[in-house]
């Protein structure tokens, strides 16, 4: 586990993060929110490049004070193209794993694992400057990753990916999260952390707002409604026999007036009425789903409702 | 929670180079400034002192070439002291050119480049990469100095004979020492400015800058209020007190003006002033404070993050 206990950083009189209390299990937890929130900071902590005002951090019982140790397990991939001009792929890992400590015959089989692990063994020997963004976050992932670190902190490792690269490096998590490493990622594409997270940890102002699964803490927020949207032949017929009943919040019909937006406090109620009312009006269904039951949702309804700040 | 199934195995073996981990920095830089046909040439250029100063020793010892040559023993610059501290002087000239060249792109870079995170995000320190970095300037600034000043020691040694040896033992010392601190000096102040400049031009004019100006503004000194005080603020100045100290050819005064005086502060004055040099432990006190002053700016600049307040 991962474990921060009341951690709080100060920058002089600026708050960095404040009374920080998580548990961090294996797998894939994103760290979200804005520019500011203390994600950065956070990880920082977590790599011991920062100390804490106060409080206490174990990184798998190791101390961020103790390098020595948790340099062994961990591994950092910066969010910059930290690239010494004119190095290859190969050259740009090698380097930092003799940095590491290690000799020249590990460094050159780990290094070689590493670029295996991220596909990349064929472009190895050329120059990271020729590489497409995609292949370049694969470099930087496989510098992270060539010590064979158990923790893993990314910042921000989606910036500036393009689809394709973004749905690779994702997989490349999946992969890496399955086989049991803690990957702690920061990022404010909400959609990807949605998809890709085990776990979420929301901050905002240095605070953490709130953290658990996805839709764990989207069932938290039980006062908020959640709005679905149901495609079917007669959405105005579904939406006046759905106000009869107190689970609906608010109605709306579609643009194209084929679809029906509905909220709800109760969702499993709401369910069970909608089977119910589909089939006396003999509705000709198309989808039913949730539409913002995803992390930016949440996010928004966390940070912008008074209610929600659980400071 | 989520099972899995632990396929990762980290590395859990003790590191095999934790004490010299910070020499690999050094390592690769100082094989990346080969790259440079430039810096190669300077580099080579840099012996040819080295190699006129054991020309001259060789002479000294070997009556057959002199005569060759049809060149008297007495006309040859004696091996002394003096012989040894113009030598350190000279190259140190050169160690000064070539710092210009290596060190200001080698902490710039780096935080142009974003990448302190990443050999933070290691088992080595601030310090160690600070030092690891010094390495690099000192390694190179130490084979065109002490290294040959002490083989050249050692070849006039061996050809002098055990008493000579003997007599010029503390000369070792002073070859060493006397390098050392200029080229401690030098890669404080390159590294310094490196951290603070991301312009590897800018930095090296910086660096000429912090040595020339102050050195042209304390002979301004020196000229308007008829003294020697000046020299303080040159480090070149102050550097070759601390020479000529080692090397026991320190003497305090260095002329007298006797006479009328013209100057924007003497208007046609009848002045008698001896002229003194700043005691020589004014110009260590100089080069230590200069010194701290680049390990206070390195140990502000050199963070894995800036705090932007």
């Amino acid at each position: 586990m991962i474990v921060f206990e009341g951690v709080s950083k100060f920058y002089g009189e600026v708050l960095g993060v404040n009374r920080v209390n998580l548990q961090i299990a294996p797998g894939i937890t994103s760290l979200v929110g804005p520019n500011g929130s203390g994600k950065t900071t956070l990880m920082n902590l977590m790599t011991g490049l920062l100390k804490p005002t106060r409080g206490r951090i174990r990184v798998l019982g190791i101390s961020p004070n103790d390098p020595e140790a948790l340099f062994q397990k961990l591994g950092y991939c910066s969010q910059f193209d930290s690239f010494p001009r004119g190095a290859t792929a190969r050259e740009f890992i090698e380097f930092y794993l003799r940095v590491h400590g290690y000799t020249r015959a590990e460094t050159a089989e780990l290094a070689h694992q590493a670029l295996e692990r991220v596909s990349l063994t064929e472009a190895a020997d050329r120059k990271v400057s020729a590489f497409s963004k995609g292949m370049r976050q694969r470099v930087r992932l496989a510098q992270s990753i060539a010590h064979n670190p158990s923790v893993l902190v990314l910042d921000e490792p989606l910036n500036g990916l393009d689809p394709m690269a973004r749905a690779e490096i994702i997989r490349l998590f999946r992969q890496l999260a399955d086989a049991g490493m803690y990957l702690i990622i920061s990022s404010h594409i909400l959609h990807e952390v949605d998809m890709m997270s085990d776990s979420v940890v929301l901050l905002h102002n240095g605070y953490v707002v709130a953290e658990g699964e996805v839709h764990g803490v989207r069932d938290e927020i039980d006062e908020h409604p959640i709005q679905i949207l149901i495609r079917c032949d007669r959405p105005q017929a579904l939406a006046a026999r759905l106000f009869e009943h107190e689970h609906t919040v608010e109605a709306r019909i579609h643009d194209d007036r084929q679809g029906l937006f509905v909220k709800t406090r109760r969702p499993d109620d709401f369910y069970l009425l909608l089977n119910k009312v589909i089939t006396e009006l003999n509705l000709q269904v198309e989808s039913v789903g949730p539409v913002d039951d995803d992390l930016n949702a949440v996010y928004q309804y966390l940070i912008t409702s008074d209610g929600g700040q659980t400071r | 929670m989520a099972v899995y199934e632990n396929l990762y195995r980290a590395y859990e073996g003790e590191s095999h180079t934790a004490w010299s981990r910070f020499l690999v920095i050094p390592r690769y830089a100082v094989r990346d400034v080969f790259k440079s046909k430039l810096f190669t040439t300077i580099f080579i250029l840099c012996f040819i002192y080295p190699l006129i100063a054991a020309i001259l020793v060789y002479l000294h010892h070997n009556t057959n070439a002199l005569a060759l040559l049809q060149i008297n023993v007495r006309e040859l610059l004696p091996i002394d002291n003096t012989f040894f501290r113009t030598f350190i002087q000279v190259q140190g000239g050169f160690a000064f050119i070539l710092a210009v060249l290596v060190a200001p792109p080698l902490i710039s870079r780096d935080l142009s480049n974003n990448a302190l995170p990443l050999y933070l995000c290691r088992p080595l320190s601030r310090t160690e990469y600070v030092l690891g970095k010094m390495a690099a300037v000192a390694f190179l600034l130490s084979l065109v100095t002490w290294v040959p000043g002490l083989l050249i020691f050692a070849f006039q040694a061996s050809l002098s004979g055990i008493g000579w040896l003997l007599a010029n033992l503390w000369m070792v010392w002073a070859i060493f020492l006397g390098s050392m601190v200029w080229i401690i000096l030098l890669s404080l102040i390159a590294l310094a400015v490196s951290a603070l400049v991301k312009w590897r031009v800018v930095a090296s004019g910086a660096m000429l800058g912090l040595f020339f100006v102050p050195s042209a503004f304390g002979e301004i000194v020196n000229e308007l209020f008829l003294t020697r005080s000046g020299h303080l603020i040159s480090l070149w100045e102050t550097m070759n007190s601390i020479w000529l100290g080692l090397f026991g050819l320190f003497e305090r005064q260095t002329g007298r003006i006797t006479g009328k005086v013209t100057t924007p502060i003497y208007d046609n004055e009848f002045v008698d002033i001896v002229l003194l040099e700043p005691p020589l432990w004014a110009s260590w006190l100089v080069i230590a404070l200069v010194c701290a002053v680049c390990i206070w700016l390195l140990a502000r600049k050199v963070r894995a993050y800036e705090v932007i307040k």
